[in-house]
C-alpha cells in the first residue's frame, strides 16, 4: 500500500473506523475535560462547592456559575467552530461532575469521613444545556454568550434548590438559631478551617430583603456574559492550528 | 579504577532502591498535629491553655465527652501576630472522628467566631461526641485570623464501637426529627443522577450518528450549513424547554415542601465573658532569664512580692502547654499528659513560704527535655527574643494564683 492510498477498503470500513475514533476521541476529550475543568474549578470555586454551610444566596450564586462558564465556553468553541457540535458545554459538566462525585465520595467521605451529605457537589446541568442549545439554535457566539450566559447564571440557583432546601430548615440549637447546613458545618469538625473562614452571607446586598437570590443570580449571569466571551476566545485560540514555514 | 567507581555507583543505586522498598514496610501513622513545628513564641505569647481536663480517655460510638479548662489572652501579644479580634475556638482533632456537639466560652455558645479582649481569661467547654473508632488525638484549639491556629495540649483519647451505629439526631423548628448523618441523601443522589442522565441524553442524541471525523472534513470544505439540520434544533429547543419547565416546577415543588427555610447564619459574637479572677496578690518582677541550651533549661531571677494575707509557695511554671512543677509544693492528679508534663521540673533557690508582705529575689530553673522535644529551645531564633508564661503559687489553704511573666530572653551556649 502506497501512502496515497486509503487505510480502508469500503466505506463500511471507513464509517467503522470513524465510530471507533468518535469513541476514542469522546473518551480521551471527557476525561481531559474533567481533569482541567475539575483542577480550575476547585481552586477558583473550591469551599463554595466543597460544603453546604457555604452554599449561600449570595456568593455561592454570584461565584459558581462565573467560574463554572470558562470552560464550557472554551469547548463550546472548538467544537462548534471546527465540527458544527453543540455540546461542548454540557459534555464539560458532565465531566466537572463525575470529576467532583468521584472526589467527594472517594476523599471526603472515603479517607476523612464527612457525610456525604455536607460535600456534594453543586451541579450546572440546566444552565449548559441552555448554553448549548442557544449556540445550536442561533449560531451566533454573541446571542449564547448575552442569553446563554445570563441563563447559565439565572438557572443555576433553581437548579440546585431541589437539594438545598431540605439543608435550610431551621433549628434551636444550644440558645441559637442555625440552619442544618450551618450545624453540618458545626458539627463536623474540619480542622484546618476554622469559621471565620467561611465566605456567606456578606455584601451590602440588604436593599431586597429576604430576596437576594434572584438579585445574585441576575449579576451572576451578567458577568457570565463577559466570562462567557473571554473564555470563548481562548477556546477559538486553542482550537485554531497554525503552520510555520520551512526554511 | 573506572571499574571499581562503576560498582560502587551501582551498589549504591541498588542500595537505594533497597532502602526506598523497605520504607514501605515502615511507615507509621501521621497522628500529630503539627503543634511542635509552630514557632516557639506563638505558644509561649498568645493563648495559655490551663487547668484542662479531658472528662474520658475511652468513649464508645454515640457518647459524649468533654474538654474543658481555661485560657488565659495573654496581654504580651506579639505584635506580629494579629490580635485575636475575630477567634474561633476549635478542637484539634484528625478531621470529624467527634462531632462537636457543643462549645462554650465563658457559658455562651460559640459555632461562630468570636472576639477575644487582651489580658482576660476565659472558662471554656467543648463537647464531643464519639463517631470514628481510633485512637485520636485530642487538642484544644484557637483559631485567630490572620494570626492562624493557636494549638494547646493534646491527649490521647480512644473510641470504641462501630460508625455504623453512629447517628446524629436533631429536631428542626419545623418539628422534624432527622438524622443529620444521612439526612437529605438519597434526594441528592436522585437529583444528581436524573441530571446527569439528562445530559448524557442530549449528548446521546449528537452521538448516534458519527461525530468528528466526516463533522470535520464538512467543515473544512465550508459545509457548515448540512451539519446542522432542522431536526436537530428542534431536538434542542425541545431539551431546552424540558429543562426550563422542570427547573422551574422542581423550584415550586420543593418551596411548597419546604416553606419555611432561612439563609445560612454568620457574623461574629461579641461580649464573650471573662472570669473574673480574684485580685492578684502575689506580684513577679523579671530581673533577668537566660535559656541555657546546652542544658535545656531556662532559667529567671525573680523577685517576688506577696501582697495577700496568706504565705504562698511557687508550684508552678507553664509555658506553650508545658507544665514544670516543684513536687514538694503541687503534684497533678488531672491526668494531664505525660509528654508535657515536668513533675519535677521547676527547682527554685528558696521556696520556703513567702510571708505576706515579704519580697524574696529566688533562682527559678524550669528545665526538662520538652523544651527540645517541643522545640521551645527554638525560641533563641525569634525575631523578639522573649518568652512568657503562668506561675502559679499555692497558699496555705491550697489555693491557686496564676501570675503571667513576660520578659526578654538572653540565650547562654556555654
Amino acid at each position: 500500500m502506497s501512502a496515497s492510498q486509503s487505510a480502508v477498503r469500503s466505506r463500511a470500513e471507513a464509517v467503522k473506523v470513524s465510530r471507533t475514533l468518535d469513541w476514542m476521541i469522546m473518551f480521551t476529550l471527557f476525561f481531559v475535560i474533567l481533569g482541567g475543568y475539575h483542577v480550575h474549578f476547585m481552586l477558583v470555586a473550591g469551599d463554595w462547592d466543597f460544603w453546604s454551610d457555604w452554599k449561600d444566596r449570595r456568593l455561592w450564586v454570584t461565584v459558581l456559575p462565573i467560574m463554572g462558564i470558562t470552560f464550557p465556553a472554551a469547548v463550546q468553541a472548538v467544537l462548534w467552530w471546527r465540527y458544527r457540535i453543540a455540546f461542548g458545554a454540557t459534555l464539560c459538566v458532565l465531566g466537572l461532575l463525575l470529576g467532583e462525585w468521584v472526589n467527594r465520595y472517594f476523599n471526603f467521605w472515603g479517607w476523612t469521613y464527612f457525610p456525604v451529605n455536607f460535600v456534594f457537589p453543586s451541579q450546572l446541568v440546566p444552565g449548559a444545556i441552555v448554553l448549548d442549545v442557544v449556540l445550536l439554535v442561533s449560531g451566533s457566539m454573541q446571542l449564547t454568550a448575552v442569553v446563554g450566559g445570563l441563563g447559565f447564571g439565572l438557572l443555576f440557583y433553581p437548579g440546585n434548590w431541589p437539594v438545598m432546601a431540605p439543608l435550610h430548615l431551621p433549628v434551636e440549637y444550644n440558645g441559637m438559631m442555625m440552619t442544618l447546613a450551618d450545624l453540618s458545618g458545626y458539627h463536623y469538625v474540619r480542622t484546618g478551617m476554622p469559621e471565620y473562614i467561611r465566605m456567606v452571607e456578606k455584601g451590602t446586598l440588604r436593599t431586597f430583603g429576604k430576596d437576594v437570590a434572584p438579585v445574585s443570580a441576575f449579576f451572576s449571569g451578567f458577568v457570565s456574559i463577559i466570562v462567557y466571551f473571554v473564555w470563548h476566545f481562548f477556546g477559538r485560540w486553542f482550537g485554531s492550528t497554525a503552520f510555520t514555514k520551512g526554511s | 579504577m573506572k571499574l571499581i567507581k562503576d560498582r560502587i555507583a551501582k551498589l549504591s543505586f541498588v542500595a537505594l532502591l533497597i532502602t526506598v522498598t523497605a520504607a514501605m514496610f515502615y511507615a507509621p501513622t501521621a497522628s500529630a498535629h503539627g503543634e511542635k513545628s509552630q514557632a516557639a513564641f506563638m505558644r509561649m505569647r498568645t493563648i495559655h491553655w490551663y487547668d484542662l481536663n479531658w472528662s474520658k480517655d475511652v468513649v464508645p460510638v454515640n457518647d459524649t465527652m468533654t474538654v474543658t479548662g481555661k485560657f488565659h489572652v495573654f496581654a504580651g501579644w506579639p505584635e506580629t501576630v494579629a490580635k485575636p479580634e475575630v477567634s474561633f475556638l476549635n478542637i484539634g482533632i484528625p478531621g470529624p472522628v467527634f462531632i462537636r456537639a457543643g462549645s462554650w466560652i465563658g457559658g455562651q455558645l460559640v459555632p461562630r467566631s468570636c472576639t477575644l479582649e487582651l489580658g482576660e481569661t476565659y472558662e471554656f467547654k467543648v463537647l464531643l461526641k464519639a463517631r470514628r473508632p481510633g485512637d485520636w488525638h485530642v487538642h484544644s484549639m484557637m483559631n485567630v485570623q490572620d494570626g492562624g491556629p493557636i494549638i494547646g495540649p493534646g491527649k490521647w483519647v480512644t473510641i470504641t464501637g462501630s460508625m455504623s451505629q453512629f447517628t446524629n439526631p436533631i429536631t428542626t423548628l419545623t418539628g422534624q426529627t432527622i438524622d443529620l448523618e444521612t439526612w437529605n441523601l438519597s434526594n441528592i443522589y436522585f437529583w444528581h443522577a436524573f441530571w446527569y442522565a439528562f445530559g448524557i441524553a442530549y449528548i446521546a442524541y449528537w452521538a448516534r450518528n458519527p461525530v468528528f471525523v466526516p463533522r470535520l472534513i464538512a467543515a473544512e470544505a465550508g459545509k457548515y450549513d448540512q451539519l446542522i439540520t432542522a431536526t436537530d434544533k428542534k431536538v434542542g429547543m425541545g431539551f431546552a424547554a424540558a429543562t426550563l419547565l422542570i427547573v422551574a416546577a422542581t423550584m415550586q415543588s420543593t418551596n411548597e415542601q419546604y416553606p419555611i427555610t432561612t439563609p445560612l447564619q454568620a457574623g461574629l459574637l461579641r461580649g464573650m465573658k471573662p472570669i473574673e479572677m480574684p485580685a492578684r496578690t502575689v506580684a513577679v518582677k523579671v530581673d533577668s532569664a537566660t535559656y541555657r541550651v546546652p542544658g535545656r533549661a531556662m532559667q529567671m531571677t525573680l523577685t517576688i512580692t506577696n501582697n495577700g494575707d496568706s504565705s504562698v509557695r511557687l508550684g508552678e511554671f507553664m509555658t506553650a502547654s508545658v507544665r514544670f512543677l516543684d513536687s514538694a509544693v503541687h503534684e497533678d492528679d488531672t491526668g494531664y499528659p505525660d509528654d508535657l508534663l515536668a513533675e519535677e521540673g521547676l527547682t527554685v533557690s528558696d521556696n520556703s513560704p513567702l510571708a505576706p508582705g515579704q519580697t524574696r529575689t529566688v533562682e527559678v530553673t524550669a528545665s526538662d527535655a520538652a523544651w527540645e522535644v517541643y522545640r521551645l529551645a527554638d525560641l533563641i531564633y525569634d525575631p523578639d527574643s522573649r518568652f512568657a508564661g503562668l506561675l502559679f503559687f499555692t497558699d496555705e489553704a491550697g489555693n491557686r494564683q496564676m501570675v503571667t511573666v513576660d520578659a526578654p530572653l538572653i540565650p547562654s551556649f556555654i
